[in-house]
């Protein structure tokens, strides 16, 4: 064990490294897996520290943090489950209660994981035990089933606002709320699986300089959930903190008091550009509520609209506020600015951008400005935000946010794009009109972003791995573009086998000669159903060596003798070729070195001749034989069976007449390699395979040997 | 079916023939997201047949073609979609769980991509030294994939073999792991080139047969080690790794497309308590010049490989890499209930055929005096130590000729390609011709029943067997 001090030493470093941790950022994540997986003995140590962390952090950090927690739980597994089981509760609920929906789900995911064996794990336990989830998933359902009711009250009495807001089933309901909570108007944050996430917990409604005591009530509203595992009075917990109005119309906002606070902030943000002349945020934000400030003396906005400022200004202050004093307070980060809709001006105004409110430039700044330590506010890469495997199906389940962004945001969305308050944006509100630089548009069939492929050069499969390096985080990352290549590159496919075959001209020639061959297969099926079957022998060790595969058409267009054998009738074949009996009594008795068979004698031309016969070399052959051997080319007259070739079988296997399947369906590949290639892969055969030509040969015999039997 | 000396065969029933079956079974269609799969177990009894309705899907990387039926059984297995896909699935169970699994998944695609991209290298390093002289140019990866039991090992060999050769590759599979058989029965080590689409209703495919047959079929060349584990008899087991690695080798000399796709490697199950499983597994890497190996499932294995090959070099001056990844999703336990049950259809398969397909076996009557049967000895004893394998006269424990018996009924004899009069190196080193099954044995008459796949007089070749694979009671009903 390690001594108290070591420990905390060690705590304390955890700690600023749990800081550095802006974003779901897989890299991070497996780093500190890994800290805690070396250093076990301060097991204790970081589990206190992370969870600790993980309910100091702004919200929009808790993911983060808790992917973290789920990373070693996972990986590392003991003492970890031990430590951080005894809090879970308590570190999952206070989570739950201040994170946005997408976020929530994300957890609901994760949660789900951990009830599960650890994937790639022998292990069959669950990662948590039971008795440390189900406290958690009571609590949950018992959260939403008062979420649910309360949201039906609301149903009632808000009939006339009720857009798309219905629940989901399978979900955690989204309470609907017509009034434009920063959550609801992010659909964009979850298909990127990027945390922005904005401190609802922390009372966005209450007048920015309330904003700590706001956080307070909200505590003391949250204890009671995560004292008890039936948090009946937990409801409230999951909402904003407003226990009774949530979901109501604020009450008059007072243009006023609005003011008042955006002179606040422009004096700060006057201060700070001070202190930073050169940061452009800074400028940019100076600028954007100077804008804000005059549309609001000079316009006469309705309430909604206002809220949704006033909930702007009371993120910013939190910013302007925080950030310098480095007090763990949440700190909005810019990319929720990108959809929520500030009051960008009517038409004729002055043009108030949501990028000039919080440009892509502002959101860099701020990011850094929020880490702890700033050497590693080296702009992020784009958030790779794959973790080790936390959670799993969360990476997995883009179509259904995608589906059911919160769809009162949806709404709200809509709602103030009549009402003139947003111009119709280049894309949906889902598409994520962000403008942040690492902030990736949500791929379409993409669970998560992912950085682009670093493609220098054509595009080849070279190219466009050459970031992948035989590493287990390398290889594990997703790389969308990667996945074509095994399908919609390969071209269109063949209908009977799955093949694809590209659409350019090769692909067509090689498609059509592989559809011929289906055709002539299904055909000899067909017909070999008819007669036996039997396995062959395999080829001996020489041969394999020299057998080359062969794939579809070398030639193209079926010759006579290939279409001729396919029929699988002898009487197509061409005319029967004699020769004279030999004189040579050793030739007189031999075979044919393919079939075994002897020579049928027949009375020709004044004397005895071998019917059906070829003399090849010093060996005679029945010529159908040969001819079906070689492929029709029976004028190559150098191939030799059974010959020079180490280890091929002598043809010694008996006399049999069916014995010639002894030899099927692979004596072909005892050929030397060279005149395989020669004699057989290179005359137009149309076949697709080598040993298919076996099939020829064996329907042939085997009509011949019916025909004997 | 009646066959002469065989009696009555069981054919596998035809999948929903019996009328009672055909009541039980229904259809349902699924839909799966991006990235999910469906994951089914057959057992022995039943089918399950599987239609792709929409999308693309694909079953251990062998694309699904649309609209096609697919019969599994006797299976555990799953069919994934990187896309989307509706399944239309036929069984008297067809509810399987669908789930996500992604991280498992991505990473053997980025491995294959990885793989394809030296290819590829390769590829142009023959194009430049010609054809006749590719023995200059590179070789293509050589891959192997082992880790603990049940983890998929043999799963990702596949789907890295299809993957391969849908993007036009023609790797060499070679099955190291006598346990289960590749193209071959149990007990054997076999290698493959894989060029053509693989079947996805077995593991690996048939053997070559007689009859044609719609998935081009894929020849096999296999070694007899007639043993369950390369402990049993390492020394065996390392000669025949180091032959089979010849004949590969070789044949990756002289087939420039085989050079280019270079060799995929499947292991039997390592343990961290089994040492001797890591002494086999180094055999391997270095006979086969092996320069990616991928460890499954086991961070500890990942370790203790990555120091075991650190600063090793392969006999072409590459550094052995060493890749742990996550083990495959869907991997499950296969028990030896169930294993047993595999490789008795596997056997059956062989001389029988399977549904698809009917083949006809030939039993006949030998005198024990006209065969030449020698069995495979256990000598686990042997010291694993490279020193003991050089050591010529060791080797002759590997063999030894026996008399038949009563106690080789129902065994599987490999039929080898070497003479009866060889010695037994010779025939130990030799390759496999085919396998016969021993039907019967009459000690009074001094008769064997041998039931062959061809017609064939047995005398001329020895045969070898061993205590794996178990003998096969069932083969005959």
């Amino acid at each position: 064990m390690a001594s108290y001090q070591e420990s905390e030493h060690f705590a304390e470093d955890f700690r600023e490294a749990l800081e550095d941790l802006q974003v779901n950022n897989r890299y991070d994540i497996q780093n500190l897996t890994m800290i805690a997986r070396e250093n076990t003995e301060h097991a204790l140590a970081i589990a206190q520290t992370l969870q600790n962390h993980i309910k100091r952090v702004a919200s929009h950090k808790k993911l983060p943090s808790l992917y973290v927690l789920d990373s070693i739980i996972k990986n590392v597994g003991t003492p970890y489950t031990l430590f951080f089981g005894k809090r879970l509760f308590e570190t999952y609920m206070d989570a739950y209660a201040s994170v946005d929906m997408p976020t929530r789900r994300k957890m609901d995911e994760m949660l789900k994981t951990w009830k599960e064996p650890i994937p790639g794990s022998i292990d069959t336990r669950p990662v948590f035990p039971p008795d440390v989830t189900r406290p958690i998933e009571n609590a949950l359902i018992k959260a939403r089933t008062s979420a649910m009711a309360a949201q039906q009250q609301h149903y009632r009495n808000e009939q006339q606002l009720l857009g798309r807001g219905r629940p989901m089933p399978q979900q955690p309901p989204v309470p609907y709320r017509n009034t434009p909570t920063p959550p609801n108007v992010r659909p964009s944050s979850q298909a990127s699986g990027y945390p922005v996430n904005h401190s609802n917990g922390a009372g966005p409604f209450g007048p920015p300089p309330k904003a700590p005591s706001q956080y307070h009530q909200h505590q003391s509203v949250t204890m009671p959930t995560r004292s008890t595992p039936q948090p009946s009075a937990s409801m409230p917990a999951f909402q904003p903190p407003y226990p009774g109005g949530y979901g109501m119309p604020q009450p008059g906002i007072s243009v006023d008091a609005l003011n008042n606070d955006i002179q606040q902030l422009i004096a700060a943000s006057k201060a700070e550009f001070a202190r930073s002349p050169h940061d452009p945020s800074i400028q940019t934000r100076l600028k954007a509520l100077l804008d804000l400030q005059s549309i609001l003396q000079t316009q006469n906005l309705p309430q909604d609209q206002l809220v949704l400022i006033k909930n702007r200004i009371a993120e910013l202050a939190v910013t302007i506020r925080a950030t310098p004093a480095q007090t763990p307070t949440p700190v909005p980060i810019a990319p929720a600015v990108a959809v929520a809709p500030p009051p960008s001006a009517p038409p004729a105004a002055p043009k108030v951008s949501i990028d000039s409110l919080l440009g892509s430039g502002a959101l860099a700044a701020l990011l850094a400005r929020s880490s702890a330590t700033p050497q590693v506010s080296t702009p992020q890469p784009p958030p790779a935000t794959m973790a080790i495997r936390s959670p799993p199906p969360q990476r997995v389940e883009l179509p259904k946010p995608a589906a059911s962004a919160p769809s009162d945001a949806l709404s709200l969305v809509e709602m103030l794009r009549k009402a003139g308050m947003i111009p119709p944006p280049t894309a949906g509100p889902s598409s994520g009109s962000t403008p942040a630089p690492n902030h990736m548009p949500p791929m379409p069939s993409l669970p998560f972003p992912l950085p682009r492929p670093v493609v220098s050069g054509p595009p080849t499969v070279e190219n466009m791995t050459s970031d992948i390096t035989f590493t287990a985080s390398s290889l594990k990352q997703f790389r969308p573009h990667l996945v074509p290549l095994l399908f919609e590159s390969l071209g269109t496919q063949c209908t009977q086998c799955g093949r694809r075959f590209k659409n350019d001209a090769e692909g067509k020639k090689k498609k059509t000669a592989h559809m011929d061959w289906h055709f002539k297969v299904n055909q000899r099926i067909a017909e070999a159903d008819k007669a036996g079957q039997n396995r062959g022998w395999l080829v001996d060790e020489h041969d394999w060596v020299g057998t080359r595969e062969t794939i579809d058409v070398i030639g193209g267009v079926p010759t006579a003798q290939a279409a001729a054998t396919q029929g699988g009738s002898v009487a197509k074949l061409p005319k029967m070729q004699y020769i004279p009996v030999p004189d040579d009594p050793v030739l007189l008795n031999s075979v044919c070195p393919i079939c075994q068979e002897k020579f049928k004698q027949v009375y020709l031309d004044e004397e005895w001749a071998w019917e059906d016969a070829l003399e090849v070399g010093d060996r005679i052959y029945h010529a159908s034989c040969h001819r079906e051997a070689t492929g029709g080319s029976s004028t190559v007259a150098a191939v030799k069976y059974g010959g020079g070739g180490r280890g091929t079988p002598e043809p010694v296997l008996g006399k049999r007449k069916a014995e010639v399947s002894v030899y099927h369906p692979s004596f072909l590949h005892m050929l030397p390699p060279k005149r395989i290639h020669t004699s057989l892969l290179f005359n137009s055969r149309n076949t697709d395979h080598v040993f298919l030509k076996q099939d020829d040969l064996t329907s042939l015999r085997a009509g011949k040997l019916k025909m004997e039997v | 079916m009646s066959i002469p000396g065989l009696g009555y065969i069981a054919p596998a029933p035809p999948p929903g023939s019996a009328a009672a079956a055909a009541a039980l079974v229904e259809t349902t269609t699924i839909k799966l997201e991006p990235f999910w799969e469906y994951r089914f177990e057959v057992p022995a009894s039943t089918t399950l047949t599987v239609r792709l309705v929409s999308g693309t899907a694909e079953k251990d990387g062998t694309e699904l073609a649309p609209n096609t039926p697919y019969v599994f059984t006797r299976l555990k297995s799953k069919i994934n979609t990187w896309q989307t896909c509706e399944l239309e699935i036929t069984s008297p169970n067809p509810e399987g769980p669908t789930t996500p699994d992604q991280t498992s998944l991505v990473s053997y695609l980025n491995l294959h991509m990885k793989l394809e991209a030296a290819r590829a290298t390769v590829q142009r390093s023959i194009e430049a030294a010609g054809e006749n002289n590719i023995s200059a140019a590179g070789m293509g990866p050589r891959v192997l994939v082992c880790g603990p039991a049940n983890t998929g090992k043999t799963t990702l060999v596949r789907t890295l073999t299809a993957w391969g050769v849908r993007m036009g590759s023609q790797p060499m599979v070679i099955n190291t792991d006598p346990t289960h058989g590749m193209l071959s029965p149990p007990g054997t080590l076999s290698a493959s080139v894989f060029a053509t689409i693989m079947d996805i209703t077995t593991e690996w495919g048939g053997t070559p047969s007689s009859g044609p047959t719609a998935i081009p079929v894929k020849l096999p060349l296999s070694y007899m080690y007639g043993l369950r584990t390369p402990e049993e008899n390492p020394k065996l087991y390392r000669a025949l790794v180091s032959r089979l690695a010849a004949a590969t080798t070789s044949r990756l000399a002289e087939d420039p497309e085989v050079r280019k796709s270079g060799m995929v490697l499947d292991t039997g199950d390592l343990s961290l308590t089994n040492p001797a499983g890591y002494e086999a597994l180094a055999h391997v890497v270095s006979e086969f010049s092996v320069n990616i190996v991928v460890a499954l499932g086991s961070e500890r294995i990942t370790a203790d490989l990555t120091r075991r090959f650190a600063g090793q070099k392969t006999t072409l001056g590459e550094e052995i890499v060493v890749v742990g990844l996550e083990k495959s999703g869907g991997a499950v336990e296969r028990d030896a209930s169930f294993m047993q049950g595999v490789t008795e259809a596997a056997i059956k398969e062989y001389f029988f055929g399977d549904v698809r397909r009917n083949l006809s076996p030939h039993t006949q009557s030998v005198p024990f005096d006209a065969v030449t049967i020698w069995k495979v000895v256990e000598d686990s004893t042997t010291a694993s130590s490279d020193d003991d394998y050089y050591d010529p006269a060791a080797s002759e424990t590997s063999l030894e000729k026996v008399e038949p018996s009563l106690a080789m009924a129902s065994c599987l004899l490999a039929v080898v390609y070497a003479h009866v009069h060889d010695d037994p190196d010779t025939i130990r080193d030799a390759n496999v011709m085919g396998y016969v099954w021993v039907a019967g044995v009459d000690e009074a008459k001094r008769k064997l029943k041998l039931t062959a796949p061809v017609p064939t007089r047995l005398g001329d070749r020895p045969m070898v067997f061993g205590n794996y694979p178990e003998p096969v009671i069932g083969l005959t009903g």
